[in-house]
């Protein structure tokens, strides 16, 4: 029944597939959504990757979509298509847990902007996916639910934090997801299992109703299979959002500009981000720049040498606005409480050191000790005049180059618990994700390989603030040039 | 390195209990991860400019508009429903 194609026999992003066969009736949107609803159930007590299935929602939204096509209206960009959304956006009345013991049976009495969006699209929720608690991890690993395997080896972790997300996708149990970025949140399990990852620019999607982490580095962003379908979410997530502080928005459409010539296009290497990294990566990342070269762009070669002092930077600073965004977390008007207490202040710290995880505390910890008198001018103050500097850093570079490619993560996919020995060896995997959050940029991970144990290699490229259309062009034209993605227009073969 | 009682002044500020017998584990972990942070120190940096925000963005004031709230039940709904309307915690004034 599936054909892979349509159109004229061009392939189509899965997004579009999805709304075409849907818009000419050869499959109804509730028996799409069973579809993708029977795929979570063949394959999530073993991957993993909803911590909440919602059938209810799913099938009601799905009957309203089938009713706008049976009175033969248009569909609009999203609606219908099946996704799912990361455990920290707050969903009214479904539980909104951070796969943490301090939320598990919280229901959010509002919705997060970016999914009253999608209810206004009419996009089918399938579900909540799972994360590493409060978005504090890189494996899954520090969810309360357990880790989230890899569906394209499932000796393997989906990576973090957003690895329900991704795994979401890459077992085709969504059409997309949403996910959060902090440090590569997005990035980093996109690339470790051969999807893309989107993350746009700081204030150009509303953070309102995401459970913060670190507010001045957390953005949402889309997890799919294409460089195509992430532009077709982001379009409809940049919303200027009055309930976020920080929005801006967007209003350039970047679905438009997919198909501008990268002849020319000059995409900035520094060498920094190259140090470390195995040498199956450096040689998919060498042919991916070599395909570049070869579709017209110029390379030229940067220097950044503070580079190396970015991850202290970042830990620095998302630890010290952790423990103050969590310090929300008392116990007393949701999340969890603690059996016996003899006063309001062993009550409150009962609550936080029973209801959060060991790496939650010790990053609260940290940041607490990073803020309090006597270390703040040595640690905060200091970081925060060098996260001005980065920034200044990367303006000089964009300059002279209209995006920065780089490798997403300097290894792939770790196995079940590898993660979890060594905290600061885990913290540098983060290297070259972490520099995009401290800077406000928006950042893509594309999918350009595979190392030697079959694992997919993942291919950043970096842009300017507010130049997201820029960087989703110029993986969409890498995407295009080396055929170089994964299986996109069709849905699960799972008998309904 | 981080002393004892250094950790349980901070825990104390972030209102967190730390068990007696994981604190030699916290102090080992908080040291390294300090001393990973200090490195930052070893950065020549002139520029005494402190980041304020990403986009330069300034304060937008909305208009003093009264707008409906949210429904009392509704935020009690995740405490069982409260007591007379309020949070309840129970009775814990000191003498």
């Amino acid at each position: 029944m599936q054909s892979g194609k349509a159109l004229g026999g061009e392939k189509l992003s899965k997004i579009k597939y999805l709304k075409n066969i849907m818009e000419t009736k050869e499959i109804s949107c509730v028996e799409l959504t069973k579809k993708y609803l029977n795929s979570i159930e063949k394959q999530n007590n073993i991957i993993n990757a909803y911590v909440n299935v919602t059938v209810e929602e799913a099938i009601k939204t799905a009957k309203k979509v089938d009713e706008k096509i049976a009175a033969g209206e248009k569909l609009m960009p999203l609606e219908g298509i099946p996704m799912s959304l990361k455990d920290n956006i707050s969903t009214k009345n479904i539980e909104t847990t951070c796969c943490s013991k301090m939320l598990q049976g919280y229901y959010p009495i509002y919705d997060a902007t970016v999914w009253k969006i999608l209810q206004d699209q009419n996009s089918v929720l399938l579900g909540k996916t799972n994360m590493d608690e409060f978005a504090m991890g890189s494996s899954c690993e520090s969810s309360i639910y357990g880790a989230t395997l890899n569906p394209h080896n499932t000796d393997y972790v989906a990576g973090g934090s957003s690895g329900g997300a991704a795994a979401s996708v890459k077992g085709n149990m969504a059409a997309f997801a949403l996910g959060s970025d902090t440090g590569g949140s997005i990035r980093q399990p996109a690339s470790f299992c051969g999807l893309v990852g989107f993350k746009p620019t700081y204030g150009t999607v509303s953070r309102y109703g995401v459970v913060a982490y670190a507010s001045s580095l957390d953005q949402v962003g889309p997890i799919t299979n294409s460089v195509e379908d992430a532009a077709i979410v982001y379009d409809c997530l940049s919303l200027f959002d009055p309930k976020d502080a920080t929005s801006i928005g967007s209003k350039i459409s970047t679905v438009d500009k997919l198909n501008s010539s990268i002849k020319g296009l000059k995409i900035g290497i520094v060498e920094q981000y190259f140090e470390g990294i195995s040498e199956d990566i450096k040689s998919s990342i060498d042919e991916a720049i070599k395909a570049y070269e070869d579709a017209g762009a110029q390379i030229i070669h940067f220097q950044m040498p503070k580079l190396h002092a970015v991850l202290p930077v970042y830990f620095i600073i998302s630890c010290a606005e952790a423990s103050s965004n969590l310090g929300r977390f008392d116990g007393i008007r949701y999340g969890y409480k603690t059996d016996s207490y003899k006063d309001i202040e062993e009550m409150i710290c009962k609550n936080r050191s029973e209801g959060f995880g060991k790496e939650v505390q010790r990053r609260m910890l940290l940041g607490t000790y990073v803020l309090s008198s006597g270390y703040y001018d040595a640690y905060y103050k200091k970081a925060q005049n060098l996260r001005y500097s980065i920034i200044q850093d990367f303006k000089k570079i964009f300059e002279s180059c209209d995006v920065i490619l780089t490798p997403s993560v300097p290894v792939t996919a770790f196995k079940k618990g590898e993660a979890l020995i060594d905290p600061i060896a885990t913290y540098m995997m983060d290297i070259c994700t972490v520099p995009v959050n401290i800077a406000g940029l928006p950042a893509i991970s594309v999918p350009c390989g595979f190392d030697r144990n079959k694992m997919p290699i993942g291919m950043q490229l970096i842009g300017n603030s507010f130049e997201d259309y820029k960087v989703l062009n110029a993986a969409y034209q890498y995407e295009k040039q080396t055929k170089n993605i994964g299986e996109t227009s069709s849905y699960p073969e799972v008998e309904i | 390195m981080i002393k004892k009682d250094e950790v349980l002044k901070i825990a104390k500020l972030a209102k967190l209990s730390v068990d007696e017998n994981e604190i030699e584990q916290l102090i080992e972990d908080m040291s390294k991860i300090i001393e990973y942070a200090d490195s930052i120190n070893n950065v020549a940096e002139t520029v005494d400019v402190e980041f304020d925000n990403i986009n330069n963005i300034v304060n937008a004031f909305n208009e003093d508009i009264v707008l409906d709230s949210y429904d009392r039940d509704e935020i009690l709904k995740n405490r069982e429903g409260g007591e007379n309307g309020y949070f309840a915690i129970r009775k814990s004034i000191r003498g």
